[in-house]
């Protein structure tokens, strides 16, 4: 996935730097509890295949997997700052 | 005698060049609002110019510089500049939004707090933006507390056809809200995740057609109407009402901070029940305070829209189901909303002009 940012930057990203990076509270964990990618040190192919990407308003995209895996909402901030 | 020949369409360019857009920050040349442009070969020259929106604050400024300009080129015999405008899509999309595909600006009226007059500036900021021109439609999302049927005396329910709902008209607006679809004193009793399905359906499932703006009148809080909005469609802006005093600016300070998490541009704020004057001994009561949003905007950064007076008449004909602006188009009140829609139609404008980052997979 590509993105071309408003001042011209570009950022590039593959599925899998996408995919645990995935800011979602069952990947991240809640209230002090671990999440789930804390507790993985490998993920299946297709858990790192982007199926389909949606723009959330205007603040993020919402990133589906192959896996069926979609309820990460990446804000453009937190995506600017991974792209870097 | 010698023959003043007439001038090219470059040169009536180069100085029609010299307008600058305040709002834009660049000429309008380059923005591309002079359309049209012809010189007869008697040197009248004739041309349209394109404004983005009707309620521009501008406009009477821009004719007379076009006309003065132009005029002191020499062989200009006369000058014709037809004004116009063409609100142009937010975001300068490639292709439109699938949510709302004929609405060109989508413009949010928020506060945070309840009871300042949210509402009652929703209504009148929709209906001064269509006595400017525009094509407007006017959402009322809030589910609980929906009061824009009353505001307009639109009590009728929407019909459905093709499986659409059709949106009300009253007063050349096109109108949605709960209180049409279930109208009466039955309240409506939903948790959360059925008030932003509330909100989408009434994006989705309603026949919009094609506006210049939807106003959406937003209930209280930071919670999930705002983000159901936020997220489901591209919001060019939000305006944050509040009045003058601290507890109110306070939770309009929350209310546009969280627009702002959510990316979404404070277009300015609006302080209401500004001042009253008293009928009785005519003099000015400041019964909230004063300033107390100027300062707040100042302090944010964001632009100070204008203030509205307390007035009765503001009152009643909102009860009665006029807008003031179109009752009372001469009232104090009437002019101060028609002075801040110009506002929020201008920092709608340069909203426009933004672009969202452009995501692409393969």
């Amino acid at each position: 996935m590509d993105i071309a940012w408003e001042d011209g930057k570009r950022s590039t990203y593959t599925g899998e730097q996408l995919r645990w990076a995935c800011p979602c509270a069952e990947c991240r964990g809640e209230g002090g509890a671990p999440g789930r990618l804390a507790r993985l040190t490998t993920l299946s192919p297709d858990e790192l295949l982007i199926k389909d990407v949606t723009l959330v308003g205007q603040y993020a995209v919402q990133i589906a997997f192959e896996s069926g895996h979609a309820t990460g909402i990446y804000t453009f901030p937190y995506l600017r700052n991974l792209g870097a | 005698m010698p023959t003043v020949s007439v001038p090219s369409s470059q040169q009536v360019l180069e100085v029609l060049g010299h307008i600058q857009d305040p709002d834009l920050g660049r000429d309008v040349v380059t923005l591309g609002m002079i359309k049209e442009l012809e010189v007869s070969p008697q040197g009248k020259v004739s041309f349209t110019f394109e404004l983005t929106t009707p309620a521009c604050p501008v406009r009477d400024r821009f004719k007379t510089q076009a006309q003065d300009l132009v005029g002191d080129l020499p062989g200009v015999t006369g000058v014709e500049v037809r004004m116009t405008a063409n609100v142009r899509q937010s975001f300068m999309r490639p292709k439109p939004s699938e949510i709302l595909p004929g609405v060109k600006q989508t413009i949010a009226v928020a506060s945070g707090k309840g009871g300042v007059g949210k509402s009652t500036v929703a209504v009148n900021l929709a209906a001064a933006l269509r006595l400017s021109g525009a094509e407007v439609g006017l959402l009322d999302a809030d589910i609980y507390g929906p009061s824009v049927p009353a505001m307009t005396g639109s009590r009728s329910v929407p019909e459905q056809v093709n499986g659409k709902l059709q949106p009300i008209e009253a007063h050349g607006l096109k109108l949605m809200s709960f209180g049409h679809i279930y109208p009466g004193e039955q309240p409506t009793i939903y948790r959360g995740p059925m008030v932003g399905k509330a909100i989408e359906a009434m994006m989705v499932q309603v026949d919009w057609g094609r506006l210049d703006y939807l106003v959406i009148d937003l209930p209280p809080g930071t919670g999930d109407a705002s983000l159901t909005l936020a997220q489901a469609v591209p919001l060019t802006g939000v305006a944050i009402v509040c009045t003058p005093q601290d507890v109110a600016t306070d939770i309009a300070v929350k209310a546009l901070q969280m627009f702002r998490k959510l990316n979404v541009p404070p277009l300015g704020l609006i302080e209401n029940m500004s001042w009253y004057v008293c009928s009785e001994c005519g003099h000015r009561h400041e019964i909230f305070g004063h300033g107390g949003a100027e300062a707040a905007a100042k302090r944010l950064g964001v632009p100070f829209l204008g203030a509205i007076p307390l007035e009765d008449d503001i009152r009643a004909d909102s009860d009665k189901g006029t807008p003031v602006v179109i009752s009372r188009p001469e009232s104090a009140g009437a002019k101060a909303f028609v002075h801040i829609a110009s506002q929020v139609a201008a920092r709608t404008s340069i909203q426009s002009f933004r672009q969202l980052p452009v995501i692409n997979v393969h």
